[in-house]
């Protein structure tokens, strides 16, 4: 994967640096990050809250600009790629528009981008199978549970084919049973998809089940402290949680933490 | 659906009983005030419920008549009053500075009391029409720009984060995002203005008009007791007048934005 990663970076960040300015303070939010992920690699950011790991996944959308450094993402900059629709991204609550079927919220982007209507039905259904919700694309996003509605919102972030999917804590307000189930699913999908996913998260152990490496941040300032590789093999299975394995990963990650 | 019905019935029936014994208690008042207090003018004070019920129905033609034509004015003036309610409420929310601009004055609008600026409103255009359609289209204007304004800028700050992922032209958020999701607010504001527009409607037949509910209702205050009936018919019209445009303006809401909340069956939520 590192090879690979020489190679062409899908995104790279150089020097990023990010400052507030409060009434109060000066905040220092992330200071000197650099890294690189490849194409097609599955990466998390993880770190406790206050640590920039949303702020570092925004910078990449574009949502907002760094004050220092350089962000690259698909060989453009970041307003660039936005521009180009290189990205899809999955928000912390599904943001779903409560007056959208639910396959009228996953075609969205394809609306915007001017899709035909018949294109787009088709490519509602075929998302909706491949985040297993057939059968629902005629219901209003308030019929569906928490974790039901997270899969549409990926699947809204698929359906324009992104090269990137974006996915800030996409998980953390469900219950551990769905949150593990999902990504199981998550993993299946990205092995359908192939597309380059950067996951924020606050638990070691999804990181570790998900990525190929984990990027662990640690707060004041925010700073990348750590780069894990994950040498699990793949594909994932759910009974790997339970192996010595991944319990090193843990206590190494967890000793990766500073000023924590 | 079952539960839906139930819910109906439950309701149904208190309401029922409630009306009941409010037009008995009416009734016995009425009476009493007539009969054994021997009040001067006891019918002009509370009329028996069923005499004015009689009225209602022998001169039904002429106050539906006139109702029409009160309504149809006021409903003129309630569309033209919100869409440029509307429209204010878009412009306000592109650019602070005309929301710093217009806001000021249409709360100051708001400020000149309506019996006072109907007459002067009259004056100037010396049509009854006209008239009703100005202060009704004026009195519906404030409350649609402050709802929708408000609606407009209440969106969920992900959802225009998501539009601007999306790299959205600007009139895509407002048409996709913007306006659906302040339609609940619109309606409130509708909802609010579609009665006073009537009522505001009747206010400037009162300054002296030919047709409408006011004209007549003005007419059978002035010819005194032997006209109490009618009048209270009058009354009666017109408060059902507003009643109708609320209750057609929920009607629209629920064909236009059934999404909402309040909507959804009971129990069905996640």
């Amino acid at each position: 994967m590192s090879l690979v990663a020489a190679k062409i970076p899908e995104i790279q960040l150089e020097h990023v640096e990010m400052r507030y300015q409060t009434e109060t303070a000066d905040v220092l939010a992330l200071h000197q990050v650099s890294l690189d992920i490849a194409k097609g690699e599955f990466v998390s950011l993880l770190g406790p809250s206050g640590c920039g790991k949303t702020t570092l996944l925004r910078l990449m959308a574009d949502l907002i600009t760094p004050t220092a450094g350089n962000i690259m993402v698909a060989g453009k900059n970041a307003k660039e790629a936005r521009l180009a629709q290189k990205y899809g991204i999955v928000f912390q609550s599904p943001v779903l528009y409560d007056w959208r079927k639910v396959k009228h919220n996953i075609t969205l982007p394809l609306e915007l981008l001017g899709v035909k209507k018949s294109i787009r039905e088709d490519k509602a259904l075929e998302l909706l199978d491949l985040v297993g919700l057939q059968g629902f694309a005629d219901k209003y996003p308030w019929q569906l549970s928490g974790g039901m509605q997270q899969r549409v919102a990926i699947a809204r972030a698929l359906s324009m084919e992104p090269e990137i999917l974006l996915m800030d804590e996409p998980f953390s307000a469900l219950d551990e049973f769905t949150r593990e189930r999902l990504n199981e699913e998550l993993l299946s999908v990205w092995s359908k998809v192939q597309s380059t996913i950067v996951f924020v998260t606050h638990s070691i152990p999804e990181s570790i089940f998900l990525s190929d490496r984990v990027f662990v941040l640690s707060p004041h300032p925010g700073r990348l402290s750590a780069v894990v590789d994950i040498p699990l093999p793949r594909p994932r299975t759910a009974d790997m949680r339970n192996s010595p394995e991944f319990f090193e990963l843990i206590a190494r990650i967890r000793d990766s933490f500073e000023g924590v | 659906m079952k539960l839906n019905r139930a819910l109906m019935r439950n309701r149904a029936l208190p309401l029922f009983v409630w009306i009941c014994g409010l037009l008995v208690l009416w009734e016995a008042v009425s009476w009493w005030l007539l009969h054994v207090a021997k009040t001067p003018l006891a019918q002009s004070k509370l009329p028996y419920v069923h005499e004015v019920a009689l009225t209602l129905w022998q001169y039904s033609g002429t106050l539906f008549r006139e109702g029409g034509a009160t309504f149809g004015n006021a409903g003129v003036g309630f569309l033209i009053g919100a869409l440029s309610g509307v429209l204010l409420a878009v412009l306000m929310s592109l650019s602070r500075t005309i929301e710093q601009l217009a806001f000021p004055y249409a709360v100051a609008s708001q400020m000149i009391p309506i019996l006072g600026l109907a007459p002067i409103i009259y004056g100037i255009m010396r049509d009854e029409q006209l008239s009703r359609i100005i202060i009704s289209g004026y009195i519906t204007f404030f409350p649609v720009a402050l709802n929708m304004l408000r609606g407009l800028r209440s969106v969920d700050p992900s959802a225009l984060e998501l539009m601007h992922s999306y790299a959205a032209k600007p009139w895509a958020v407002y048409w996709k995002l913007r306006f659906p999701a302040a339609l609940p607010g619109l309606f409130s504001g509708l909802k609010i203005a579609a009665p006073l527009a009537v009522t505001g409607a009747i206010l400037v037949e009162l300054m002296g008009a030919q047709r409408g509910i006011g004209v007549i209702m003005l007419r059978n205050l002035y010819y005194g007791p032997s006209h109490t009936y009618m009048f209270w018919s009058t009354v009666l019209v017109g408060a059902l007048l507003g009643m109708a445009s609320y209750w057609l303006m929920s009607l629209v809401e629920r064909l236009v934005a059934p999404w909402q909340p309040e909507f959804r069956p009971q129990g069905g939520s996640r």
